[in-house]
């Protein structure tokens, strides 16, 4: 540890990784009970074979995040494509900053590393404020959202924007100095790590398994990785 | 448990239980995994043609089912389950009807938004979830309803009778025959131990019977040991549109036993999209049945017999721009992109490409099993929009696909959108591009033979001689063509401007056949075939429909009567109104 927290802070640390206890037991109940269920296997025959295989088609599909030019809805709408990608780096940056905090805070002191944190964390706030807008303005986002939808994006654009404050104030930023802030941090990161089993925010534990069975069910059948002129 | 189940009305509980029975891990993480992002929505052609209708989104109509597991085995959906939007999942009868009109009038379940989630969430599989619970408590489309009833119970999805179903044949093959000027290529029926077996679909025997003979051709051409089978011979499956695994299985399960039980090698599978989506992939699944034989789609076999040179063709012979259509099913879902691409380009002279293609195609609009749902008719034409201008812009006079429920997608989009193209199956383009070398040669001779003969015939008796047809259409250009038609084949001809004209002419004069428009005011087409039937002097008279509004098909086979003997779509060609007129007075005299 580089610094000497403060009772309130190391309260605030201790909450922070038993949080982040929890939700790694949370997360393995979750995948627990998904495949409680049963998996449901393709006795047919391969489709096309000289196309493809259930394995091809799962291994592009797992980089299916990768290729924004393989979906005609990211190839199309490249620059709401360019605003996943920062926003996902930003939520990447702001686990870090929590946990480095705690661990090795003079990591975040380096100037280099300052930069890039404020650059990701201000840049997923911007695009959570487009995508509160976005979910509130747009009629067929107001149908679709619920709830936990609206709290989930506006819980991670205030902890973007405070993440990005905690960082000015650990580099060292006059204006922010108070330790109150990485308190007021963590406890978010914590409530945060709490929430996200029970919330949409879970999608990213799913992710790996929803793009692997979708691209081995179409790659047995021969259709993918997709095919276009 | 959900926290208002005391609310829920059986059905509910029913279609609940059914979805725990139904889940599997790839469902239940399509269920969870979407994060309402909205990217599925510009890919669906509902939406794009329906801007202002935000109920159009896919992600919308998977919610519907999304709720309902949620209110049921999700963790927070369960506790808090407005937190979720589960306190809007259905729990009342009136719900369900709600829900039929999203899961089977707003999506065609061509998987387009399926293939565009970030995520991987297979948003159509989950409408076809949706429709099978809903089947599951009998709430569907008439249409659906009765078509699922006939594949149940007669066998094949049109209700199609053995004896009608071997007649076709039958007619086929002397036609077949007539043609090649010998009697060595009649369609082997129930041939044990041949090496192909074939399977349609039964569109083919009730209005396309040609495609059949076109396909016997290539195999007489091929020099096939192929069989047709008398039974399970329907390869199309309604499961698959009405989400009924159980039917799903029963219909594939049908045709597999029928080939195994012929002995054959291989099962070619005539061109349609779900069918053989259905037959070759999914009713492998939903029965359980073991398959030993190779199956393949008639693309591929006519592919092949070019490249092994078992046919020769000639493009020269489809001169007109032809593009293709990419049926959903045989694309998406099962892969097959280049291979219809590199028959066609053996083909026909003049291919163009349509935009998008392949994977990112649009649907024709009749997929999902639409064309069954009349109901829908309306909001299925407007989204045919984006498919009109796809055709349009290929300037092509010839759209061709490899799916019959495309044609009829396909042709009704043409002629609400006044394309002024038509449709064709991959087997017309090949089977007339087909060169036939000895055996052609042959026929050119039988041929001159025949003209002696059919002129000495034409004297002494014309197709319908002796026979009393009524023409009932309310267009007078239209009755006057049509009564010229069967006037110069030689029959009487009784004309009738509208229904209640034609029921009394009909009791009158009881004809040999009656030509009936659809569309017609006062009483249309439909009421007066339903009432022709449910009159004594009349239920007997056979009748085939001849429409310009090939939508309104289903109304007609939906009434509890039995179907009309014949049905053509204007413009009819005039030897095939002859023709067909022929062989449905004949084929009705044998039965009585």
């Amino acid at each position: 540890m580089e610094h000497e927290p403060s009772s309130i802070l190391a309260t605030a640390e201790v909450i922070h990784w038993i949080a982040l206890v929890v939700m790694a037991a949370v997360y393995s109940l979750r995948l627990r009970w998904l495949f409680s269920f049963k998996l449901a296997k393709d006795r047919s025959a391969p489709g096309n074979p000289a196309r493809s295989d259930g394995k091809r088609g799962a291994r592009h599909s797992l980089l299916n995040v990768l290729m924004p030019w393989g979906m005609e809805s990211t190839r199309k709408n490249f620059g709401f494509y360019l605003t996943f990608v920062l926003f996902h780096l930003g939520v990447v940056a702001g686990i870090t900053l929590a946990f480095v905090s705690t661990v090795a805070v003079g990591f975040l002191k380096i100037p280099a590393v300052f930069v890039v944190f404020e650059l990701l964390l201000i840049g997923a706030f911007l695009i959570g404020m487009y995508r509160i807008l976005r979910r509130l303005l747009r009629p067929v986002m107001r149908l679709i959202s619920t709830p936990d939808d609206y709290f989930s994006l506006t819980m991670l654009t205030v902890w973007f924007a405070l993440g990005a404050v905690t960082e000015a104030y650990i580099y060292g930023m006059v204006a922010f100095a108070n330790e109150l802030i990485l308190v007021a941090y963590l406890l978010l990161t914590s409530f945060f790590l709490l929430y996200v089993p029970f919330s949409k925010i879970s999608h990213y534990l799913y992710y790996p398994f929803t793009r692997i069975w979708i691209g081995r069910a179409l790659g047995h059948r021969g259709s993918y990785p997709y095919s276009r002129s | 448990m959900a926290s208002n189940s005391g609310q829920k009305s059986h059905k509910i509980k029913m279609m609940e239980e059914q979805l725990a029975k139904k889940l599997t891990r790839q469902v239940v993480g399509s269920l969870v995994g979407c994060v309402h992002c909205g990217m599925c929505n510009e890919c669906c052609h509902y939406v794009l043609t329906h801007p202002d209708d935000p109920k159009m989104t896919p992600s919308y109509k998977a919610d519907q089912l999304r709720k309902l597991f949620k209110r049921s085995h999700d963790w927070t959906g369960s506790v808090i389950p407005w937190w979720v939007g589960a306190d809007t999942a259905p729990l009342t009868d009136d719900d369900l009807e709600k829900l039929k009109d999203i899961s089977f009038g707003t999506c065609t379940n061509c998987r387009r938004c399926t293939i565009n989630c970030p995520m991987g969430v297979d948003t159509a599989t989950l409408n076809r979830m949706m429709r099978g619970l809903l089947s599951h408590v009998g709430v569907m489309p008439e249409g659906v309803r009765v078509v699922s009833k006939d594949q149940w119970e007669i066998g094949n999805q049109m209700g199609v009778l053995k004896e009608d179903y071997l007649d076709t044949l039958d007619w086929m093959s002397e036609e077949l025959e007539e043609e090649l000027g010998h009697k060595n290529a009649a369609i082997p029926v129930d041939k044990a131990g041949a090496k192909v077996a074939y399977a349609i679909n039964p569109r083919e025997v009730k209005y396309d019977p040609r495609t059949i003979k076109k396909a016997a051709l290539i195999f007489y051409a091929a020099g096939e040991d192929w069989t047709m089978a008398s039974a399970g011979w329907d390869q199309t499956n309604f499961g698959l549109f009405s989400g009924d695994d159980n039917l799903g299985g029963a219909c594939g399960k049908r045709v597999y036993e029928q080939v195994a039980e012929l002995g054959s090698e291989r099962l070619v599978i005539s061109e349609c999209g779900h069918g053989y989506r259905s037959t070759r992939h999914e009713a492998v699944n939903w029965s359980g049945h073991p398959v030993e034989f190779v199956m393949e789609s008639s693309v591929f076999t006519m592919l092949r017999y070019i490249r092994e040179g078992r046919i020769k063709v000639d493009k020269s012979r489809n001169k007109e721009p032809v593009t293709y259509h990419d049926s959903c099913n045989l694309a998406r879902s099962c892969g097959i992109y280049e291979e219809p691409r590199e028959l066609l380009s053996l083909v026909v002279e003049d291919f163009r490409e349509m935009t998008p293609n392949r994977t990112e195609n649009f649907c024709c609009t009749g997929g999902g099993g639409a064309m069954s749902m009349s109901e829908y008719t309306p909001r299925r034409l407007v989204s045919g929009s984006i498919k009109a201008k796809q055709i349009a812009d290929t300037g092509a006079t010839i759209v061709a696909t490899s799916c019959h429920n495309c044609v009829d997608g396909l042709s009704d989009v043409i002629k609400h959108y006044k394309l002024g193209c038509r449709v064709e199956q991959l087997v017309d383009l090949v089977a007339n591009a087909l060169v036939l070398d000895e055996t052609e040669r042959a026929a050119a001779e039988e041929a001159a033979d025949r003209v002696v003969a059919e002129v000495t015939r034409a004297a002494e008796s014309l197709p319908l001689a002796g026979r009393t047809v009524l023409v009932v259409d309310d267009e007078d250009d239209v009755r006057e063509f049509l009564t010229t038609v069967f006037a110069d084949a030689g029959a009487t001809v009784i004309g009738a401007a509208g229904g209640d004209e034609a029921l009394a002419k009909a009791r009158a004069e009881k004809p040999d056949l009656i030509s009936l428009d659809l569309s017609m005011p006062h009483k249309d087409g439909v009421e007066t075939f339903y009432e022709l039937r449910k009159t004594a002097e009349t239920e007997d008279i056979p009748v085939c429909i001849v429409t310009g509004h090939p939508e309104f098909r289903e109304v007609v086979y939906e009434r509890p009567v039995p179907p009309p003997e014949g049905y053509l779509e204007k413009p009819v060609n005039e030897s095939k109104l002859v023709a067909y007129a022929k062989h449905i007075i004949e084929a009705h005299g044998r039965k009585h």
